[in-house]
């Protein structure tokens, strides 16, 4: 099985990564991490469901405030923390999700990015609990005791983090929930009449997809020491759409490509927010003209090909 | 509140509405003619009205182009810019994949392309401002004051949008394409060019966020993250139903006014989020819009 | 308590569009074990009906019975565990899934029967679902293409992934809308059999919506006739063919002389 061993010489690179390698490319693994959590999540509500959600910033937001205040508060073990984080997120994705069940494309569009950037509006405005425009600054994260100070502290709880909601997102693509999910996006009215609970499937999508996201921003709150709200806008939603636009909608494996590359893409460019967007942009038009099921349409165009 | 007090504010955000509405009408007027040709909500128009301004802002202050050149120029600029990323991008897209979601990312794209590109390029770089293009001596109104230039504006947007309305009611390419919004098939047995309507319909709908660009800017603080402006318009266009022309003229009018009453009655930090809560409740609690028809039943 | 004659009992059933009429107090039963034909012009209603059955119109008025189920009482993707399974006039297939996990969808109603916890196992493990599935492929004779994409199919097949996808659900009632449109005569002669099959060897009862006449007469055992909203005829099908009223709805003759 020439795949199994590719995956197990990649995880043990993975865990052995801290041996060598310095503080920033740790903290650039962590980051890229993150993002591949958030775009695994974004993946299953556009990619999955077909369901066209755009405040997936302000669920890693809703994640990075609640792990941050809890933490700083009542220094929570970093475990609880992450999953307050994640579990309001998907509670508050879940009605999200409920109220937005008459819209459909469009409509859905327009109403999930208002309501991304009344959250973002929350938080910039909030300032006595958000600490507002200033931001809010991260105590170090606790595990079992330890403080979680640098990024090599936080790296193996990140990547197994990381890897547990790969594992989850396999299985579930795999499941018949997964099914139920592409039923819907294929098509609403067969799918109920195959015995899909149309409404109940989209509602679990937009919940699971924020509780990822909630995930990805505790995961952010272990290795860094600072929020700004300016961070959790619509740029950040567009970002992980691209990302999972590039990998190809409803691929894994396109999601986490796209998130490595993007990531690796935007830490780059991160003093240059006019190059990402240009880049972002171009991305999203290009694809959509030549690759509109992204790196892993044109790798199976390649297969079939041959 | 005293009574005298209220009735200032209620007569100074009717008059200041009228002038930022009718501007909102023209962004959604804009707005609907492309979804309604094309099937695309313009996540790009924010920054086609952004580039658009900068475009006239160059023109009249750097190239010192006089006035009456400067508004053809643009409008002529902004229209084909529009039109070619319709033949060059858009059409490609439905070819790749017709589904309304990708157009929808693809425009999304645009958005930060044109944003990217306008940063770059350094004219951004710092906050400017626009020379006004009228007066800005006061005039009053009953309790209301506005100057001489917010009449200019709210006459000259109101004179395009009577254009509009002349334009699709009586002439050929004007009816087809309306012909296209209300049934694209019907239209082409009918032998409407539906692809040479789309490209018009792009170009047209650029050139009037060019003119809302224009006529607005000098009362903006202009940056490359001005084309924020449109949520009004998607804002104002939801509240016509998104798909209606005279809903969408209402939609903006109806924005503008409640946008500067809950500027003055409950605080001005409420401004900024009033839109998107204001997107949110029409689309929650009448998704067809508030002057929209009944919704329609998909059959089966 | 007696077992009652009818699987299917449909009463006064109306619906109304706006201000039109387009089923008006129309009743009828089927028996269970047989193949029941609703026929008519363009425009009687008949989809309409199909439609109430399976829950995505709401009648106006009138009442749908299921065995001892009140149909008007279920939200419309409870019917597939019920074992009430239909097939789509235009085809609503999962166009970008592969033919066999479309069929597989078609096995969703039964992992609710055996709880939440089977939604996060994966589909295609061997099972009692697995042999569901391949039956039904096997039944409908495109076991062959499984992992080809449902879009990717030709018209016949594409029908027949239809007909799979409803028989993964296990149905006792079985609604097909216009099954024979746009076949080929070899591809109906095939249906025809394989329809008969289901209903005397398996026990399916099936409804079925159709324009071929050469399928509705030679399978069915019981017609019904809608003419604007309205039923105008039942019987066997050589007494429907029979029906002066019904000659009269296919040639278009003015409905004032009778």
């Amino acid at each position: 099985m020439k795949r199994a061993t590719l995956a197990v010489v990649i995880l043990l690179a993975l865990f052995a990564l801290p041996m060598v390698a310095s503080g920033y490319i740790l903290y650039l693994a962590n980051l890229l991490m993150v993002f591949v959590v958030l775009s695994l999540g974004l993946n299953i509500l556009i990619g999955e469901t077909g369901q066209f959600g755009l405040a997936h910033a302000a669920f890693y937001g809703i994640g990075i405030y609640t792990a941050v205040l809890l933490n700083n508060a009542t220094g929570a073990p970093v475990l609880v923390t992450l999953l307050a984080g994640a579990s309001l997120a998907a509670l508050i994705g879940l009605v999200l999700g409920a109220i937005s069940l008459r819209m459909r494309d469009i409509y859905l569009a327009l109403s999930t990015f208002a309501f991304g950037e009344a959250v973002r509006w929350v938080f910039a405005s909030w300032t006595p609990v958000t600490g507002g425009p200033n931001g809010l600054r991260i105590n170090p994260s606790n595990l079992f005791g330890f403080k979680l100070v640098t990024d090599r502290d936080a790296y193996l709880l990140v990547l197994v983090v990381t890897l547990a909601f790969l594992l989850l997102t396999i299985q579930i693509t795999r499941s018949r929930l997964g099914s139920a999910f592409r039923a819907v996006r294929e098509s609403e009215i067969a799918a109920a009449a195959m015995g899909v609970n149309v409404r109940g499937v989209k509602i679990a999508a937009f919940a699971l997809s924020a509780f990822y996201a909630g995930a990805a921003g505790g995961l952010f709150t272990t290795f860094s020491s600072f929020i700004h709200p300016e961070s959790l806008g619509f740029m950040t939603t567009i970002m992980v759409l691209t990302m999972i636009v590039v990998g190809g909608l409803g691929s894994v494996v396109g999601a986490v490509g796209g998130a490595l590359i993007l990531g690796l893409f935007s830490e780059l460019l991160r003093q240059l927010l006019s190059f990402q967007e240009i880049i972002y942009g171009a991305i999203l038009m290009l694809c959509m003209m030549y690759a509109p099921r992204g790196l892993m349409g044109l790798l199976e165009r390649k297969q079939a090909g041959r | 509140m005293t009574w005298e007090l209220f009735l200032l504010f209620f007569q100074q955000s009717l008059m200041s509405g009228l002038v930022t509405g009718s501007i909102y009408a023209l962004l959604a007027l804009a707005m609907v003619m492309i979804f309604n040709t094309t099937d695309v909500p313009n996540f790009g128009q924010g920054e086609i009205f952004m580039v658009a301004s900068y475009i006239a802002l160059v023109l009249l202050v750097f190239a010192s182009v006089p006035y009456l050149v400067m508004i053809p120029l643009t409008l002529a600029a902004v229209f084909f810019g529009g039109a070619i990323f319709q033949r060059l991008v858009l059409k490609r897209v439905a070819l790749a994949r017709g589904a309304s979601v990708n157009l929808v990312i693809a425009t999304l794209g645009l958005s930060y392309f044109l944003k990217g590109v306008m940063r770059q390029t350094g004219i951004a770089e710092v906050p400017r401002s626009f020379p006004a293009l009228f007066p800005t001596d006061s005039v009053s109104i009953g309790m209301a004051t506005a100057t001489v230039q917010d009449f200019a504006i709210l006459g000259l947007a109101l004179a395009a949008m009577a254009a509009f309305f002349l334009f699709f009611h009586f002439t050929r390419t004007g009816r087809a394409m309306r012909a296209v919004g209300m049934n694209p098939r019907a239209a082409i047995l009918v032998g409407v060019d539906i692809e040479r309507m789309r490209w018009l319909v792009w170009g047209l709908s650029s050139a009037i966020a060019a003119l809302a660009g224009i006529l607005i800017s000098p009362k903006l603080l202009m940056t490359a993250d001005m084309g924020i402006v449109v949520i009004l318009g998607f804002a104002a266009a939801i509240v016509g139903g998104f798909t209606s022309l005279p809903g969408a003229v209402v939609g903006g009018f109806v924005i503008g006014i409640v946008e500067n009453m809950v500027g003055l009655f409950v605080s001005s930090k409420a401004i900024v989020v009033a839109p998107f809560l204001a997107i949110m409740l029409v689309l929650l609690l009448r998704p067809q819009g508030l002057l929209g028809g009944k919704a329609t039943a998909k059959k089966v | 308590m007696n077992a009652p004659a009818s699987l299917l009992a449909i009463e006064n059933l109306t619906v109304r569009f706006g201000g039109l009429v387009a089923v008006d107090h129309v009743s009828f039963e089927v028996k269970p074990g047989s193949i029941h034909a609703l026929i008519g012009p363009n425009g009687a209603g008949k989809t309409t009906v199909f439609n109430c059955i399976s829950r995505f119109y709401q009648p106006a008025t009138g009442a749908l019975r299921f065995g001892e189920h009140d149909l008007l009482t279920k939200p419309r993707h409870r019917l597939a565990e019920l074992g009430v399974a239909r097939t789509f006039q235009n085809l609503e297939l999962f166009g970008e899934l592969s033919v066999f996990e479309n069929v597989l969808i078609g096995t969703h109603s039964q992992a609710r029967r055996t709880g939440w916890l089977d939604l996060f196992r994966a589909g295609n493990r061997p099972g009692e679902h697995r042999d569901r599935i391949e039956h039904a492929l096997e039944q409908t004779g495109i076991a062959d293409v499984r992992h080809v994409k449902a879009r990717a199919l030709d018209f016949g097949r594409q029908k027949m992934l239809e007909l799979a996808r409803a028989l993964a659900v296990r149905p006792t009632l079985l609604l097909l809308d216009e099954p024979a449109a746009g076949l080929r005569n070899r591809e109906i002669d095939a249906l025809d059999a394989m329809l008969v099959k289901l209903c005397r060897t398996d026990g399916l009862t099936i409804v079925l919506v159709e324009h071929v006449m050469q399928l509705v007469m030679s399978i069915s055992d019981w017609v019904t006739v809608l003419n604007f909203g309205t039923k105008i005829a039942e019987g066997t099908p050589a007494a429907v063919q029979a029906n002066e009223q019904v000659i009269d709805a296919y040639l278009g003759r003015e409905q004032a002389d009778v």
